[in-house]
């Protein structure tokens, strides 16, 4: 970390907060949210967290932004004041600030960064600095504790992605009389309403198989690097919605379709608990890869391990790029799956 | 297989809940009974679970290592006597809903059944997880869960439920976001996420700033998640707008694990020592559970809409549980633990019987439930039993709770409390009378009663698998107030540690 660089990008990280509240336009707010992501993940490679950083420009900076400009779309650009405003105004800030400072007030408490002697850095985590290589042969710690230690965690994670796409989907797949009520509620921005060139088309679809493969590299070299399952799925999703941005919806379907789509976000996250509870039948704990030993006597525990993270991974990335790809759809679509932004 | 038990009362929900979008496709009528069966097996293993635990030592514990790694270093399940009861109560909760809702999902929700199964499964899987779970960011990945599973089934209820939900997803948001904060402040103190070690570690570091906001944060995130009153504004309409079987589940469940996560933070994480001598902020909280439990009581009586009338009750009940574990007396811990359970089946049993109300006169007006005593007994008596555990008349668990919680704030000179409960008591006992009133000789209490129109009424009950769960629920009611002293000296006697 070099401190100039960094007070530098944490003031960035400020304005841009204060500007999205600030601006009136919700389109302006949005890009200005998508720029805050993006220096939050360079603060985070700053502070030598790749993995972090990866996530954050993959969701935060790419798909998040794109959700919120295709519900912007639907929904309303401008802000609709009310008379109680100000008073809400008043008494959340007032809120935002006591907490603000309620959270200041421990940070001399804290040890300092990159402290060796700091507790985080002596307890579990010196454990699994010290360890992870033996036990599943995988360089990238990161890797070894997501997929392997707090495996669990990830596998709920993914379920977390799971409910929520899930939820978006049934949501706004309504029935037709609904979506007329939205339709006369809102009043539409047409705004981007301009038909594709033949450039963006072409463009786009240079780009998809070449994202697709960058995709697939860092779903499976997660061992060795930062990325993983996460990452690459939402790159994989990201792919789908530019081909589903320039073209339409329809044509992404015809070679993934919706149906599919659905099974494949919970297949995803049951290719994760499967091999979970392969690992119990076969004599082990929940997620105790090693017991897939049993199955391949030629891989041993630790390489089973080591095996099993990648088929985790791959599950992982299959329901997050559906789950990106389904929520993008219905949000862009309005739940009617035609054309979208 | 015998020592598998604790992760296979998650399992089988989640394996079901995931494969139901994927089964739906096929055939859509397979999908209620195979949730009904993943419950059936939660419960074995709960059972199971439970006939183990009891064999050994009252104060010593089951643990789980998932992916067999030691506690600190990967995630742990733990189950002692103060969660089985919880586990108990989420399982037979669910349970009975899921037997209840077949008609009401299938009127109410129609397409969209199959996939409002699904978030439904993985809502009492979120729920069972924070419940079993001794590992403090896996609690937060299942609160998440339980969260998200929550917004979808409640945004798809009816009328200005969107509305509803957007108001509870920014609440329930800042909720566990409150919550990660103050997980991610006792990392950076101790390095750790165990709660075991936590616990072990945590005494060291009393006198810490970083601790003291770690540990606000945590019980402030819980409190909005439990909708405690001044942070409660999103809970009565999200649970009166909600589909029925939705409101059945949830009600009952989601106020009371933050509860019991509130307890278990501040008993098995924080020590009874930090959060009673250390900190002196017991009457403060005691007081607001009290102008809780006044305000919510006379919310309640101020509705006119049945559904929402319950939902400010509950807001008053976890006034009970908040006051009653603050007045850092044991008898009062002892109460609010116990009111949990108590707690969960009365507030199933009344949402259960408004749900078959709902279904056979249409609405939940006041005004709709003349005659209802003619037209459906049974559902009503359930409703009155439900009704008088609330009130607090024994046998019903209601009045034990009471019981030990007034006890527990005499014990420890908080008489607002005590004020608190009778006067809560005593406006319970106008509104569910005053229904009785409309119920049975068919007017408002400012109209004569109008005979001829009762005559016309027929018996309509609603089907078994809808009235049968409810003559279950009431009779729980009973049998849990009748062996209180089993359950003290079982369970509670040996959580609560003497002080």
């Amino acid at each position: 970390m070099i401190w100039q660089f960094d007070i530098l990008l944490l003031t960035l990280v400020v304005v841009c907060g204060f500007v999205s509240l600030w601006i009136k336009d919700l389109m302006g707010a949005v890009i200005v949210f998508g720029a805050y992501s993006f220096l939050m993940c360079l603060v985070w490679t700053g502070m030598g967290a790749v993995d972090v950083a990866f996530t954050e420009a993959a969701v935060g900076a790419g798909v998040s932004t794109i959700f919120f400009i295709a519900t912007v779309f639907h929904t309303s650009r401008t802000i609709r004041y009310n008379k109680w405003d100000l008073s809400t105004k008043f008494f959340s800030s007032i809120i935002c600030i006591l907490m603000g400072f309620f959270l200041m007030v421990a940070i001399g408490d804290f040890p300092a960064w990159g402290d060796a002697l700091s507790p985080v850095n002596n307890n579990v985590a010196k454990y699994y600095l010290e360890n992870s290589m033996e036990e599943t042969k995988v360089p990238n710690v990161v890797t070894s504790v997501l997929a392997d230690y707090r495996a669990f965690d990830t596998m709920f994670e993914t379920g977390v992605v799971f409910v929520a796409s899930l939820v978006i989907f049934t949501l706004l797949l309504q029935s037709d009389g609904r979506k007329k009520l939205m339709k006369s509620a809102f009043q539409k921005v047409s705004f981007l309403n301009v038909s594709e060139s033949l450039i963006i088309r072409k463009a786009c679809g240079l780009m998809v198989p070449f994202m697709q493969l960058f995709a697939l590299y860092v779903v499976v070299h997660g061992h060795y690097s930062p990325g993983g399952g996460f990452q690459g799925g939402v790159i994989l999703g990201a792919s789908l919605i530019l081909l589903s941005m320039a073209y339409d919806i329809k044509k992404v379907f015809a070679r993934f379709h919706m149906k599919f789509m659905i099974k494949s976000l919970a297949v995803g996250v049951l290719i994760f608990a499967g091999i979970g509870l392969i690992c119990l039948i076969l004599g082990g704990n929940f997620l105790d890869y090693s017991a897939l030993s049993k199955l391949f006597p030629s891989m041993g525990s630790i390489k089973s391990r080591y095996n099993a993270m990648l088929w985790v991974e791959v599950g992982v990335a299959l329901t997050v790029m559906s789950g990106m790809f389904a929520i993008y759809t219905s949000l862009s679509s309005n739940g009617k799956f035609e054309e979208g932004l | 297989m015998a020592d598998q038990f604790l992760v296979l009362i998650v399992l089988f929900p989640l394996f079901v809940g995931l494969l139901i979008p994927i089964i739906a496709y096929f055939n859509k009528s397979v999908v209620w009974p195979l949730a009904i069966l993943s419950l059936i097996g939660s419960f074995w293993a709960v059972f199971n679970t439970a006939t183990q635990l009891l064999k050994l030592d009252p104060s010593s514990s089951i643990s789980y290592y998932l992916g067999n790694w030691m506690a600190p270093f990967g995630i742990e399940y733990v189950v002692d006597r103060f969660n089985i009861m919880v586990l108990f109560a989420i399982i037979c909760v669910s349970l009975l809903t899921t037997i209840f809702a077949k008609q009401v999902i299938e009127k109410e929700l129609g397409d969209n059944a199959a996939n409002f199964y699904s978030l439904f499964l993985l809502f009492i899987t979120g729920l069972l997880g924070i419940t079993i779970t001794g590992d403090a960011f896996n609690l937060y990945v299942l609160l998440e869960i339980a969260s998200l599973t929550s917004y979808g089934l409640i945004a798809l209820g009816r009328g200005r439920a969107l509305v509803a939900t957007f108001n509870y997803l920014i609440m329930g948001s800042m909720g566990a976001c409150f919550y990660l904060l103050g997980v991610g402040y006792l990392f950076i103190k101790t390095g750790t996420l165990n709660m075991d070690q936590l616990y072990d570690v945590l005494p060291l570091l009393f006198d810490s700033k970083a601790v003291l906001v770690g540990f606000v944060f945590i019980i402030l995130g819980m409190w909005v998640k439990m909708a405690f009153f001044p942070l409660h504004s999103w809970l009565p309409n999200a649970y009166s707008l909600a589909p029925t079987a939705a409101a059945c589940l949830m009600a009952p469940l989601m106020t009371k694990v933050s509860v019991y996560v509130m307890i278990r933070f501040m008993l098995n994480v924080f020590s009874t020592e930090y959060v009673y001598s250390v900190l002196t902020i017991n009457n403060i909280i005691v007081i607001m559970s009290s102008i809780a439990i006044i305000a919510g009581s006379i919310y309640a009586l101020s509705q006119k809409n049945l559904k929402k009338m319950l939902t400010f009750i509950i807001v008053a009940e976890i006034g009970y549980m908040v006051g009653g574990v603050w007045t850092g007396h044991v008898d009062g811990i002892r109460g609010a633990i116990y009111h949990i359970t108590a707690d969960a089946f009365m507030t199933l049993c009344l949402f259960m019987a408004v749900g078959c109300i709902v279904y056979r006169v249409g609405n939940d007006k006041l005004e709709s439930l003349k005659g209802i005593f003619k037209k459906m007994p049974i559902t009503m008596i359930c409703f009155l039993v439900g009704g008088f555990s609330v009130i607090g008349i024994p046998p019903t668990c209601g009045f034990f709770s009471k019981w030990y919680l007034i006890s527990g704030a005499f014990n420890s000179g908080a008489w607002y409390f005590i004020i608190a409960l009778i006067i809560s008591s005593l406006i319970n006992a106008v509104l569910f009378f005053r229904i009785i009133e409309i119920g049975f000789f068919g007017a408002m209490s400012n109209e004569k009663p109008d005979y001829k129109s009762l005559q016309s009424i027929k018996f309509n009950e609603v089907p078994i698998n809808m009235w049968l769960p409810l003559v279950i629920v009431s009779m729980i009611l009973i049998i849990l107030g009748i062996y209180t002293n089993e359950i003290m000296t079982n369970f509670i006697l040996n959580i609560v540690p003497m002080m």
